[in-house]
C-alpha cells in the first residue's frame, strides 16, 4: 500500500525528468539525471502537498484518499511536472532559452502567414481529387459515416440494448469526431515519408503538410456535422443556447489533434514501424473513448468518470454530446485545462519539428 | 573587372549527414544506442556567384554536388557556415520531381508555384503557358499517377522553366523527353540560362555543355572545393584527373 501511495509522487517526477531529457535531446549524464530526479521529486512533492493543503487535506491525508482522487492527483502532478520541466530547461539549459523560444514563435507566425494559403489550396485539391474518380463523388463523405452509424446503432442499440437517449445521433456525432482524430494520427505517422517528393525539392515547414491534411479531415467532419444538425431537427431534440459550447470544445479538440499529430509526425520519420503501434493504440483508445457508449456511465464507478475526464478525446466527445444533445454545460475548468495542455502540446510539436526538420530529408 | 552585385554568397558551408539508419521500435527498446556516425558531404566550401553569372559544378559521383544544390535551394540548411541569397527567389530543377500523385497536373502546377513563392494571380497568368509548353494534352486534368515518366518530366520541366525565379539551380537536367521536346527544352534552357538577370548554377557531367555555357566552373572533390576558375582550366584539370 505504501508503495502504491508513493507512486503518486514518483510518476510525475519521472514525467518531469523525461520531459527534461526530451527538451535536451537526451544529452544528460547519469549524475545529472540522478540530481534532477531528486530535484523534481522534491519540487513535485512540495507542490502536491501545497495543493492538497489548499484543498483541506492535511498531514498524511493524501495516503487516505479514495482511489479516484489519487489518480486525479497523479495526473495533476504530471501536468505540473511538465510545466516545471519546461521552466527548468528555460532557466538552466543552454539549448532552450527564452530568446530562442521567442525566435521560434516569430518564425511560426511568419510561416503560418506565408503558407496557410498553400495548406488551404492543397486541402482543396486533395478533396477534389478524392471525389473526381469516385462514382458517387462527395456523397461518400455522407454515406460512409451514415452506414457506420447504422451498423453501430443496430449492434449496440438493438443487440446490446444501449439506453442512451437519441442513440443514432449519439453514435453519429461521436463517430465523426473519432474518425477525425484517428485519421489524423494515422496520417501523421507517415506524412513526411509520403511527401518525400515535395520536401526534397523545396523548403516548407513540415507541420504545414499535416495541417493541410487536418483541413481535409476537418472538412469531412464538418459535412457529417451538417447531417448531425439535420438529425437534431428530425429527432426533435430540444436545443438550447448551450449548444454554443460545441465551438470551444471543437477548438480544443482540433488543437489537441494538431499537437499530438505533430509530435507523432516527428517520430514517424525515424521509427519505421511506428504506424503499427499507433494502429494498436488507436483501436484500444477507441473503446476507451466511448464512441458508441457513454464512458462515464458504463464503466464502473471511479474509472469511468476518470476516463472521461482524463482522456481528452473522450472528454471532447462527451462534452460535445452533452452540449448538443442533452443541453448541459461541459466542466469548464477541465475545458480550460485541456485547452492549455493542447496549446502546450502543439508548441512542443512545432518546436520539435523546427528543431529536426533539417534532418528529415536526409533520413527518408 | 567591374564590381557586380552578388547573388549567392556561401561561406564555409559544411553539411553533415548523420548516418542514422531508420530504426524500428525493436531496435530502440532492445539495443543500446549505437554510435552515430557523421558523414561530411560538403566540407568548408566558400564561393560567391555574381548576379547573372553562370556557375558550373563538376565532380565525380557522390562528391556532394547535389547536396550543395539542395542546401542552396533551402531544402535543408547547412550544419555550419551560411548561404546568403540576398533575398532572391530560388528554384531547384532536378530529375524526379515533387508531385502529389493523386492530384491533377493543373493542381500540381498551382501547388508547386505556391511553394516557389508565387502568388495565386501570377500562377493563373502563367498556367496556360506552362500547359502549352508541357505538351501533355488532356492529361493535364488527370491525376499525375497516370502519367508516363516522359510526361512526368516534361511537366516538371515546364513548371520550373516557366515560373522564372531569380536563381535557378539545375541538377543534371538540361533537356528531357523525346527528340523534339529535347530540342525545345534545350533551347528554352539556354534562353533561361543566358538571361542577364538570372543567376544559374548547373551541376553536370557533360564537359562540353559546361564549357559552352558557364562563366566559371567549380570542381568539388569529396566534399571539398578543389578548384574554381575559368572553365577551360578547371575542366582540363578535371579531365586529366579522371583519366
Amino acid at each position: 500500500m505504501y508503495m502504491l501511495n508513493s507512486l503518486i509522487m514518483i510518476i510525475p517526477t519521472l514525467m518531469g525528468l523525461f520531459m527534461h531529457s526530451y527538451f535536451c535531446h537526451g544529452r544528460l549524464t547519469v549524475i545529472k539525471k540522478t540530481g534532477l530526479f531528486f530535484l523534481y521529486g522534491i519540487m513535485v512533492s512540495l507542490t502536491m502537498y501545497g495543493i492538497a493543503w489548499t484543498r483541506g487535506i492535511k498531514g498524511d491525508g493524501i495516503a487516505h484518499m479514495t482511489l479516484s482522487h489519487k489518480i486525479e492527483f497523479t495526473i495533476l502532478g504530471c501536468v505540473m511536472s511538465f510545466c516545471m520541466a519546461l521552466g527548468m530547461c528555460l532557466c538552466i539549459e543552454r539549448d532552450i532559452t527564452f530568446e530562442k523560444l521567442r525566435m521560434y514563435l516569430i518564425r511560426f507566425a511568419g510561416d503560418t502567414r506565408k503558407y496557410y494559403k498553400y495548406a488551404i489550396k492543397s486541402a482543396k485539391a486533395d478533396l477534389r481529387s478524392e471525389v473526381a474518380n469516385a462514382y458517387l463523388d462527395w456523397l461518400w463523405w455522407l454515406i460512409e459515416p451514415f452506414c457506420m452509424m447504422l451498423i453501430y446503432t443496430l449492434i449496440f442499440g438493438v443487440v446490446f440494448h444501449a439506453s442512451e437517449e437519441y442513440f443514432p445521433i449519439f453514435i453519429f456525432s461521436g463517430l465523426s469526431m473519432w474518425t477525425f482524430f484517428s485519421r489524423g494520427m494515422n496520417v501523421s505517422v507517415n506524412i513526411v515519408r509520403n511527401n518525400k517528393g515535395i520536401i526534397s525539392k523545396v523548403y516548407l515547414p513540415k507541420f504545414i503538410l499535416y495541417f493541410a491534411r487536418m483541413l481535409v479531415n476537418g472538412f469531412k467532419m464538418l459535412v457529417s456535422f451538417v447531417v448531425v444538425v439535420g438529425m437534431l431537427i428530425v429527432f426533435r431534440v430540444p436545443v438550447t443556447w448551450r449548444i454554443l459550447y460545441v465551438i470551444p470544445v471543437m477548438i480544443v479538440f482540433f488543437l489537441f489533434t494538431f499537437g499530438l499529430g505533430s509530435i507523432l509526425m516527428h517520430f514517424g520519420v525515424y521509427v519505421n514501424d511506428l504506424s503499427y503501434i499507433v494502429g494498436i493504440i488507436l483501436s484500444m483508445l477507441m473503446y476507451f473513448t466511448g464512441t458508441f457508449y457513454a464512458v462515464g456511465k458504463r464503466i464502473p464507478a471511479p474509472f469511468g468518470e476518470l476516463l472521461e475526464q482524463f482522456n481528452p478525446v473522450a472528454y471532447c466527445i462527451a462534452s460535445m454530446r452533452n452540449a448538443a444533445l442533452y443541453s448541459t454545460s461541459p466542466q469548464l475548468d477541465l475545458l480550460v485545462m485541456w485547452g492549455l495542455v493542447s496549446v502546450v502540446l502543439s508548441a512542443v510539436g512545432v518546436y520539435t519539428i523546427y528543431r529536426n526538420e533539417n534532418a528529415y530529408v536526409k533520413v527518408i | 573587372m567591374e564590381q557586380r552585385e552578388i547573388a549567392i554568397e556561401a561561406k564555409n558551408v559544411c553539411i553533415n549527414y548523420r548516418i542514422m539508419k531508420n530504426v524500428t521500435v525493436r531496435h530502440n527498446l532492445f539495443k543500446k544506442r549505437s554510435h552515430e556516425e557523421t558523414f561530411e558531404a560538403v566540407k568548408n566550401v566558400s564561393f560567391t556567384v555574381e548576379k547573372g553569372g553562370i556557375l558550373g559544378v563538376i565532380g565525380k559521383n557522390g562528391s556532394g554536388k547535389s547536396t550543395l544544390l539542395r542546401a542552396i535551394a533551402g531544402v535543408f540548411s547547412p550544419n555550419s557556415g551560411s548561404i546568403d541569397l540576398k533575398g532572391h527567389t530560388v528554384s531547384l530543377m532536378a530529375l524526379g520531381v515533387g508531385f502529389k500523385e493523386n492530384l491533377t497536373g493543373r493542381d500540381n502546377i498551382a501547388l508547386s508555384g505556391m511553394l516557389l513563392g508565387f502568388g495565386e494571380n501570377q500562377i493563373r497568368d502563367k498556367m496556360q503557358e506552362i500547359v502549352d509548353f508541357a505538351e501533355i494534352g488532356e492529361f493535364i486534368d488527370r491525376p499525375v499517377r497516370t502519367y508516363s515518366s516522359g510526361m512526368h518530366s516534361k511537366l516538371a520541366f515546364a513548371i520550373t522553366a516557366m515560373l522564372e525565379t531569380d536563381i535557378m539551380l539545375v541538377d543534371e537536367v538540361l533537356s528531357v523527353g523525346d527528340e523534339r521536346f529535347k530540342k525545345k527544352s534545350l533551347s528554352k534552357m539556354k534562353e533561361l540560362i543566358t538571361d542577364k538577370n538570372r543567376t544559374v548554377i548547373i551541376v553536370s557531367h557533360n564537359i562540353d555543355t559546361l564549357k559552352s555555357l558557364c562563366d566559371e566552373v567549380m570542381w568539388i572533390h569529396d566534399g571539398e572545393l578543389r578548384e574554381m576558375g575559368k572553365p577551360e582550366e578547371v575542366l582540363t584539370h578535371y579531365v586529366e584527373f579522371m583519366k
